[in-house]
């Protein structure tokens, strides 16, 4: 193997070029709080989310797991009557590394899809490691996802139709949200996006180790994120699949799923892993890998052609499994 | 446009600008990024739509500032700031920011966009050279796919929508001229195609060839046109150039090697009006013309001052033309 990583596309190289001053490769446990109160996350509330008056938005407080505080849900529905029936819903978690982030980060993502699709926008507020370790980020998320489907009704929603999506943390959230759901019977979902998801703890793929130091989230950043999240057990023998999904033995009878990464991001070899054990378990799913793509570059550089690729992929894959 | 942290957004004009879209360009053009990807970059960077056109190579790319390719029938408003690609060039590179005072940050963007444009054009499209030896040849091979020829006539600035001829020079390589030729002096014999759409040039260039041959090395007949030809061309197949020429050359030949004179003489009988028109041609008196056609008519076998000898002597002096190697 090379350590030699992918050359990154040059509109994306040119992209990080720029950003590079904000976005740096590497993340240590002790940079968590500097970003979690830098600008970044204060200009998102700033967002539209009602993009132009399309949706009206609304935060509410739903039960979070037992014995665990509320959890906030960010509802984004569209204002006019549904065009036909009860409309999908796409329940979002956001990224962050499992340590930073809020229900607005990347939503814009799902919001223009759902403008497409004419759908209801649901996103997670989660508890953040490491302040809360594993399990309290995944059962925040699966309390929502459980919400969510019991109210379907009040949203104007189709119970039958919900698809959970993610980036990044995100992805990784929902792929064990995905098994959750299938291990409890839980809340009936018929599609997983991830978007180059966060799913081995073990950190020790090839593209963890050539990503190592350039990009965007490389392998010391991925090592902070997973020890905040499972502290020493990280690595070891003894990580759930609710916490990795990359650790779950079996992947059958999971929801369709639609899986993206970069050919040049850490996540690369865990992904197409991925894919390939839900083909091998008799299982749906879609695998894109974009060339010289760095981590969520189509969110860095929406403007870019590859960026513009990876997102008309993501929604014709939607419209295919909600038939719109 | 709020930036947010991280995401790639317009450009504040703040002095700081300047120099990310320098890194930004020359990180593109350093991996070699092609034109919508240039285009791209202004647009996103200036936060309006941008767009290039081209002409003489027929580009022609609109980008907004979202990224998306959108090209507009709407030809750019003058008003926009622009830039050329070359130094004395006309604009080609717009930023479709209309009614704006100019802005430091919108220059270096036209700046350092329009340079690796250029850079890019001139390696893929060529820096349209007129007598680009390959893309002529190119242009001219029958045998080549239209898409090959399309493309050498971009590359030496042809609009493929236009007329233009072929030129065989007998030195040199060959030419391609607009339609409207102007009878520049020629270094020597040169046949000239007749104009026709740019991917029939081929058909041009057989035709110049042919035309070629009819040329003589006497000032004022260098240059044949394939058009003025007619049914003469047709005598083109009927003698292979080298080959043992018919008995008529021959006897001029032989006729020719006697006196200096005898083939300027007959030359100037075959191509004037009158005998009259001759001797002045060639500068003799009237008379001096008559004693020398009476000789030369003496070794040739056949009469010149009658209509169907002097068409005979007409024929022959083109048939010698056709036989030179």
């Amino acid at each position: 193997m090379s350590l030699v990583p992918p050359p990154f596309d040059p509109e994306l190289a040119a992209a990080l070029e720029l950003i590079k001053d904000v976005i740096s490769p590497g993340l240590t446990l002790d940079q968590i709080d500097e970003i979690r109160q830098g600008p970044g996350i204060a200009l998102l509330a700033e967002l539209d989310l009602t993009l132009d008056g399309f949706f009206e938005v609304e935060d509410r407080k739903v039960p979070g797991p037992e014995g665990a505080p509320e959890i906030s849900l960010l509802i984004c529905r569209p204002t006019a009557a549904p065009a036909s029936g009860p409309r999908p819903v796409i329940y979002h978690v956001h990224g962050g590394g499992m340590v930073i982030g809020n229900n607005r980060v990347g939503v814009d993502v799902p919001l223009a899809w759902a403008k497409e699709v004419d759908a209801v926008v649901v996103s997670v507020e989660y508890r953040l490691a490491p302040e809360h370790p594993h399990p309290a980020p995944v059962e925040d998320v699966y309390a929502g996802l459980v919400w969510t489907a019991e109210h379907v009704a009040e949203l104007d929603a189709d119970p039958e139709r919900i698809v959970i999506a993610g980036a990044s943390a995100g992805g990784g959230l929902s792929a064990a949200l995905a098994l959750l759901a299938r291990d409890r019977k839980g809340p009936q979902v018929i599609g997983q996006v991830l978007m180059c998801p966060m799913l081995d703890d073990r950190n020790d793929t090839p593209s963890a180790h050539q990503m190592a130091g350039v990009g965007v989230w490389d392998r010391t950043a991925n090592e902070t994120g997973w020890s905040a999240l499972l502290g020493e057990a990280r690595g070891g023998p003894d990580v759930p699949a609710y916490a990795a999904p990359a650790r779950a033995e079996d992947l059958s009878g999971l929801p369709p799923a639609f899986l993206d990464v970069g050919s040049a991001e850490t996540f690369r070899d865990e992904v197409v892993a991925y894919a390939s054990r839900i083909w091998q378990a008799g299982g749906v799913a879609e695998l894109h890998v974009w060339p010289g793509g760095f981590h969520g570059f189509d969110g860095f550089a929406p403007q870019a052609a590859v960026s513009q690729a990876a997102r008309a992929a993501q929604l014709r894959w939607l419209r295919r499994l909600l038939g719109s | 446009m709020k930036e947010l942290a991280g995401r790639l957004t317009a450009l504040d004009p703040d002095a700081g600008a300047a120099v990310q879209v320098i890194a930004y360009f020359d990180r593109l053009a350093e991996s070699r990024a092609g034109l919508e990807a240039l285009v791209r970059g202004a647009a996103v960077l200036a936060g309006v739509p941008a767009r290039l056109f081209d002409g003489e190579r027929r580009v022609q790319v609109r980008v907004e500032a979202d990224g998306t390719r959108r090209d507009s029938p709407v030809p750019p408003d003058p008003a926009w700031p622009s830039a050329a690609l070359s130094p004395d060039g006309v604009p080609a590179l717009w930023l479709e920011r209309a009614g704006a005072a100019p802005s430091v940050v919108d220059a270096v963007i036209l700046e350092r966009a329009a340079g690796a444009v250029r850079q890019v054009l001139d390696r893929t499209r060529g820096r349209a050279p007129a007598d680009d030896p390959a893309s002529v040849e190119t242009l001219l091979d029958a045998t080549a796919p239209e898409s090959a020829r399309l493309h050498a006539a971009r590359r030496l600035g042809l609009d493929p929508t236009a007329r233009a001829r072929a030129l065989a020079p007998a030195y040199g390589p060959p030419r391609i001229a607009p339609e409207q030729t102007t009878d520049e002096p020629h270094p020597g014999r040169v046949g000239v195609g007749p104009a026709v759409p740019v991917l029939r040039l081929p058909e041009s260039w057989a035709a110049a060839r042919v035309a070629l041959r009819f040329a003589s090395e006497e000032p004022g007949r260098r240059v044949v046109h394939a058009e003025e030809l007619g049914g003469l061309a047709l005598l083109a197949d009927l003698v292979a150039p080298g080959a043992e020429p018919p008995a008529d050359v021959r006897a001029l030949e032989a006729a020719a090697a006697t006196a200096p004179w005898l083939l300027a003489t007959l030359d100037a009988v075959a191509s004037t009006t009158s005998l009259r028109a001759a001797a002045t041609e060639i500068n003799v008196h009237h008379s001096t013309l008559q004693d020398r056609l009476a000789h030369a008519e003496h070794l040739l076998g056949w009469p010149v001052r009658t209509p169907q000898g002097r068409f005979r002597l007409q024929l022959a002096l083109t048939l010698r033309h056709l036989a030179r190697a």
